[in-house]
């Protein structure tokens, strides 16, 4: 089957509809409206679905000038990110009816979600570098709105404003890194932001980008954008703070959708950076995000902080995945994203289940559920041994392919590259801590604190249920899924050939005996939980000061009195302040553009000015001065018209007989309605303060010299050829406007309309005159 | 002639800046046309400024080509422009002026009630 336009759009487009429509039909519809969402995910997955086995690109014009396009691609990668993201919408939507009973802002909380979904998908089937972008970035809008579901609750707001900084942030850094990566394309003579033709020949974009010198800023900037939306080390901390959102979110945004997207474009980059640099800054990231975020989990003492945790870890198993070069890093990092996707949606469901029918999350308060909740006890085995790697569920596959990828990397790299095996087993150890940990909610004892609870109701329990019920293929029939669009979706993000075998290994090797010392240690730690957790509870009161959030937090403090005192030094109300700073501003920025030009500044030729203009010109500046330094109001008005006249004898001497013209009639009107003016006001007595007056005058010679230097530079050469318009209008005047002055004729005919305008504004102005002065007489004061 | 030409404008920049930051509305009015002159001239400075004669006028003697080269027309209607709106503005920040005397009587605008 072919790949259509239309499907992709539509499975794209459709959760933009419906969620423009969510806040009218909601107060018509009413809670049952989540089934609506359930069903638009539904529509999205079907259309995905049909195109299972196709790859290519689909594209219609958006902004040719600036080949821009609405370009869609799809192959196995794009299709099993959007799959999982619209298929996992579905159970969510249809949870988060039956959860959200009774929470307020439901219109609001299911277009924000729809839109989420929809902006998921945008990012899995982009093949443009600006639509991809675009898709990103609304993922963070869309996500800040939800994190701040409980818009009243002051935590709320603070996570959600966290979440915002550190992904749109990052967002930043993808739009500067998209821009390098789409200069380099532009050189190596490919469209500009045509995503799948810079992976179609990512050679040629890689030699244009290492010749420009682009390829490492490039790499990191994209690096940094993918690690602060999939929460890598140090940009974790957002990931926790998020859980203050409802449930279905959490399992929406933190299994399948959100934190998964810089692991996709990770994936999806993967074939044009790979390489030493890729490997020793993606491997080493999400390595070093695995242990810490399963050393984190361990600590967690709620049970979604836990999820949270345990999610960072899982994300860095999978960016660690991507950064080893071998065909292993694509198997192992796609896989697993299946896989965790699966086991960490369901547990999060769970997760809900607990704390809506036991009132707590509180890890400690918890235990002996699976007589109360003998369903969802099945189901979070199921999980949480896959979540485990424990053979033969379906995350020991993933586990053990990645496991091979660390290990070939070793036995290549030798040296320090074995701590990538030996990390990976480490953070691998407290990965199964602290699933059984999950796990002993419900077999371990019963704790006396905990009330009696209900049985959850089904519409709670079917979504996990069928999440379990897909764990439960990967893990007995792991081939058929790997068949069905694993195999693509692993080529896609690899550079060679891929051949996923997933199995119990039935020979010892290196990988196998990590996989045996991981299990074995973990369920030998276990019943020590306790004591370990004392013991990385000491760590981290030791590491304090150095924990992201603390960073992070003290860093907007800075931001937040910089700005302040910013604030109140520019912007304190005074307009003359604000002046000043404009200027300034204006100055220092001209400035920086001759600096970075290097224009010289060419040597005036000064013998040949007629003597006439000198003379002119003197008079009217020395007027100027007069004026400034007026000591009243009628003198500074009388040598404001000397000004005025000097430069109307000026335009004389420079051939311009129609401004010298008006300039004298301006300036006869100008100095009556000074005068008229004048006379109702009276004489300013105040003071010069002299430090004011030497920075105003500082300042005055700042904007003067970027003026002066501005002329010199930007006036054209003596004996230069007009412009083209200018002999335009000359050679013009007389057969298309029949007329001989050729001022005339460019203001009454070529640029009518724009006379037309200038006569407006006199208008308004005597209007505004008129209003001005008649208003106080009827009364109207204030 | 450049110079001269640059030093003016560079001039009548500095005192029409030095003027619109002074406490006297009145003042601020004036920087503001003084401005507005200093701009003209940095317009024509644009065009090139050639000694006047009679063919440099953009005033053409003949209705029929060759056509002479005068000095730049655009620029020419740009200032005519400029000069007409720069009055308006002028007259209008006046009364504007005339009427902040009126409502917070005092000129000097850092005693206005903010």
């Amino acid at each position: 089957m072919d790949l259509g336009f239309w499907p992709l759009a539509i499975a794209i487009g459709l959760p933009f509809v419906a969620a423009a429509g969510m806040p009218r039909l909601y107060p018509l519809v009413g809670e049952r409206i989540g089934y609506l969402g359930a069903a638009v995910a539904a529509v999205s997955f079907g259309l995905l679905g049909t195109q299972i086995g196709t790859e290519g690109s689909v594209s219609r014009p958006w902004i040719p000038s600036l080949d821009v396009a609405v370009r869609l691609h799809a192959d196995g990668l794009a299709l099993l990110f959007a799959l999982l993201a619209s298929g996992i919408g579905i159970l969510i939507f249809a949870y988060a009816t039956s959860y959200m009973h009774g929470k307020p802002d439901l219109g609001r909380f299911y277009m924000a979600l729809l839109a989420f979904m929809g902006s998921v998908l945008g990012v899995a089937l982009a093949a443009d570098l600006l639509l991809l972008f675009l898709f990103w970035e609304l993922t963070s809008v869309c996500s800040f709105v939800l994190i701040g579901y409980h818009t009243e609750d002051a935590e709320s707001q603070y996570s959600a404003r966290m979440a915002m900084v550190i992904t749109v942030g990052g967002g930043l850094c993808l739009l500067v890194g998209i821009l390098f990566v789409a200069i380099a394309a532009e050189t190596a003579g490919i469209g500009a932001f045509d995503l799948a033709a810079i992976l179609e020949r990512n050679d040629a974009v890689r030699v244009a980008l290492e010749e420009t010198g682009l390829f490492t800023p490039a790499l990191v900037l994209l690096v940094i954008a993918a690690a602060a939306k999939s929460a890598q080390v140090p940009l974790y901390f957002w990931l926790p703070r998020a859980m203050v959102a409802p449930t279905p979110v959490s399992a929406f945004l933190h299994s399948a959708t959100m934190v998964k997207v810089g692991v996709y474009a990770l994936g999806r980059v993967r074939p044009l950076f790979h390489g030493t640099e890729w490997t020793s800054l993606v491997a080493t990231l999400g390595i070093a995000t695995m242990a810490v975020g399963a050393l984190l989990a361990v600590l967690a003492r709620d049970i979604k902080e836990l999820l949270a945790y345990s999610t960072a870890s899982h994300l860095g198993l999978m960016v660690a995945a991507f950064g080893f070069r071998s065909r292993y890093g694509a198997e192992a990092g796609v896989f697993h994203l299946l896989n965790h996707a699966l086991f960490k949606a369901a547990l999060f469901l769970v997760a809900g289940v607990i704390a809506h029918e036991a009132g707590t999350r509180h890890i400690d308060e918890l235990g002996g559920l699976r007589h109360d909740l003998p369903v969802t006890a099945v189901i979070t085995a199921l999980a949480t041994l896959s979540m485990a790697g424990i053979p033969p569920f379906s995350g020991f596959y993933s586990k053990e392919i990645l496991f091979e990828a660390t290990w070939e990397t070793a036995q290549t790299g030798g040296g320090v590259a074995w701590l990538y095996p030996a990390a990976a087993v480490f953070a691998s150890v407290f990965t199964v801590l602290y699933s059984l940990r999950f796990l002993w909610l419900f077999f371990g004892d019963r704790p006396d604190g905990l009330g009696s609870i209900h049985r959850a109701p089904g519409a709670l329990v079917v979504p996990p249920a069928v999440l379990a019920g897909a764990l439960l293929l990967v893990s007995v029939r792991p081939s058929a899924v790997i068949d069905l669009i694993v195999n693509d979706a692993a080529r896609a993000t690899a550079v060679g050939v891929v051949d996923i075998h997933a199995g119990i290994p039935r020979h010892v090797s290196g990988p196998v005996v990590m996989s045996v010392i991981t299990v074995s240690a973990g369920f030998a730690c276990f019943p020590f939980y306790t004591e370990i957790r004392g013991i990385l509870e000491g760590v981290s009161t030791a590491t304090a000061r150095v924990h992201p959030t603390t960073v992070y937090r003290s860093t907007l403090g800075t931001v937040d009195r910089t700005s302040r005192l910013v604030r109140s030094r520019v912007q304190n109300g005074l307009i003359r302040t604000y002046v000043w700073w404009l200027l300034l501003s204006a100055c220092a920025l001209t400035a920086a553009g001759y600096a970075s030009t290097a224009v010289g500044i060419p040597a005036p030729a000064m013998a040949e000015t007629p003597v006439a203009v000198v003379l002119v010109l003197s008079v009217a500046v020395v007027a100027a001065i007069a004026v400034a330094s007026a000591e009243s109001h009628v003198t500074g008005v009388l040598t404001l018209g000397i000004l005025g006249f000097m430069i109307a004898i000026f335009y004389i001497l420079g051939s311009g007989a129609d401004l010298a013209l008006t300039q004298l009639v301006v300036e006869t009107l100008l100095l009556l309605i000074f005068l008229l003016v004048l006379e109702e006001i009276p004489e300013f007595y105040g003071e010069l303060k002299r430090g004011r007056a030497l920075r105003d005058a500082a300042l005055s010679v700042v904007v003067g010299t970027t003026a002066f230097v501005s002329v010199l530079l930007a006036a054209p050469e003596r004996g230069a050829d007009p412009t083209p318009t200018a002999v335009f209008y000359v050679t013009n005047a007389v057969p298309e406007g029949g007329g001989a002055n050729v001022v005339n004729v460019i203001l009454t005919d070529f640029r009518a309309f724009d006379t037309l305008g200038e006569s407006i504004v006199v208008i308004i102005a005597a209007l505004s005159v008129l209003v001005l002065l008649t208003m106080r007489d009827r009364g109207e004061t204030q | 002639m450049t110079f001269t030409l640059a030093a003016t404008v560079g001039a009548l920049f500095a005192l029409g800046t030095f003027l619109v930051l002074r406490d006297d509305l009145i003042k601020v009015v004036w920087g503001l046309a003084i401005i507005s002159q200093a701009a003209n001239v940095y317009l024509i400075s644009m065009g090139g400024l050639v000694a006047a004669g009679s063919d440099t006028v953009p005033i053409l003697a003949t209705h029929h080509a060759p056509f002479p080269e005068p000095t730049d027309p655009v620029i020419q209607a740009l200032i005519l422009t400029a000069i007409v709106i720069s009055f308006g503005m002028t007259a209008f920040a006046l009364t504007l002026s005339y009427r902040a005397y009126q409502e917070n009587e005092t000129i000097n605008v850092t005693k206005w009630e903010q």
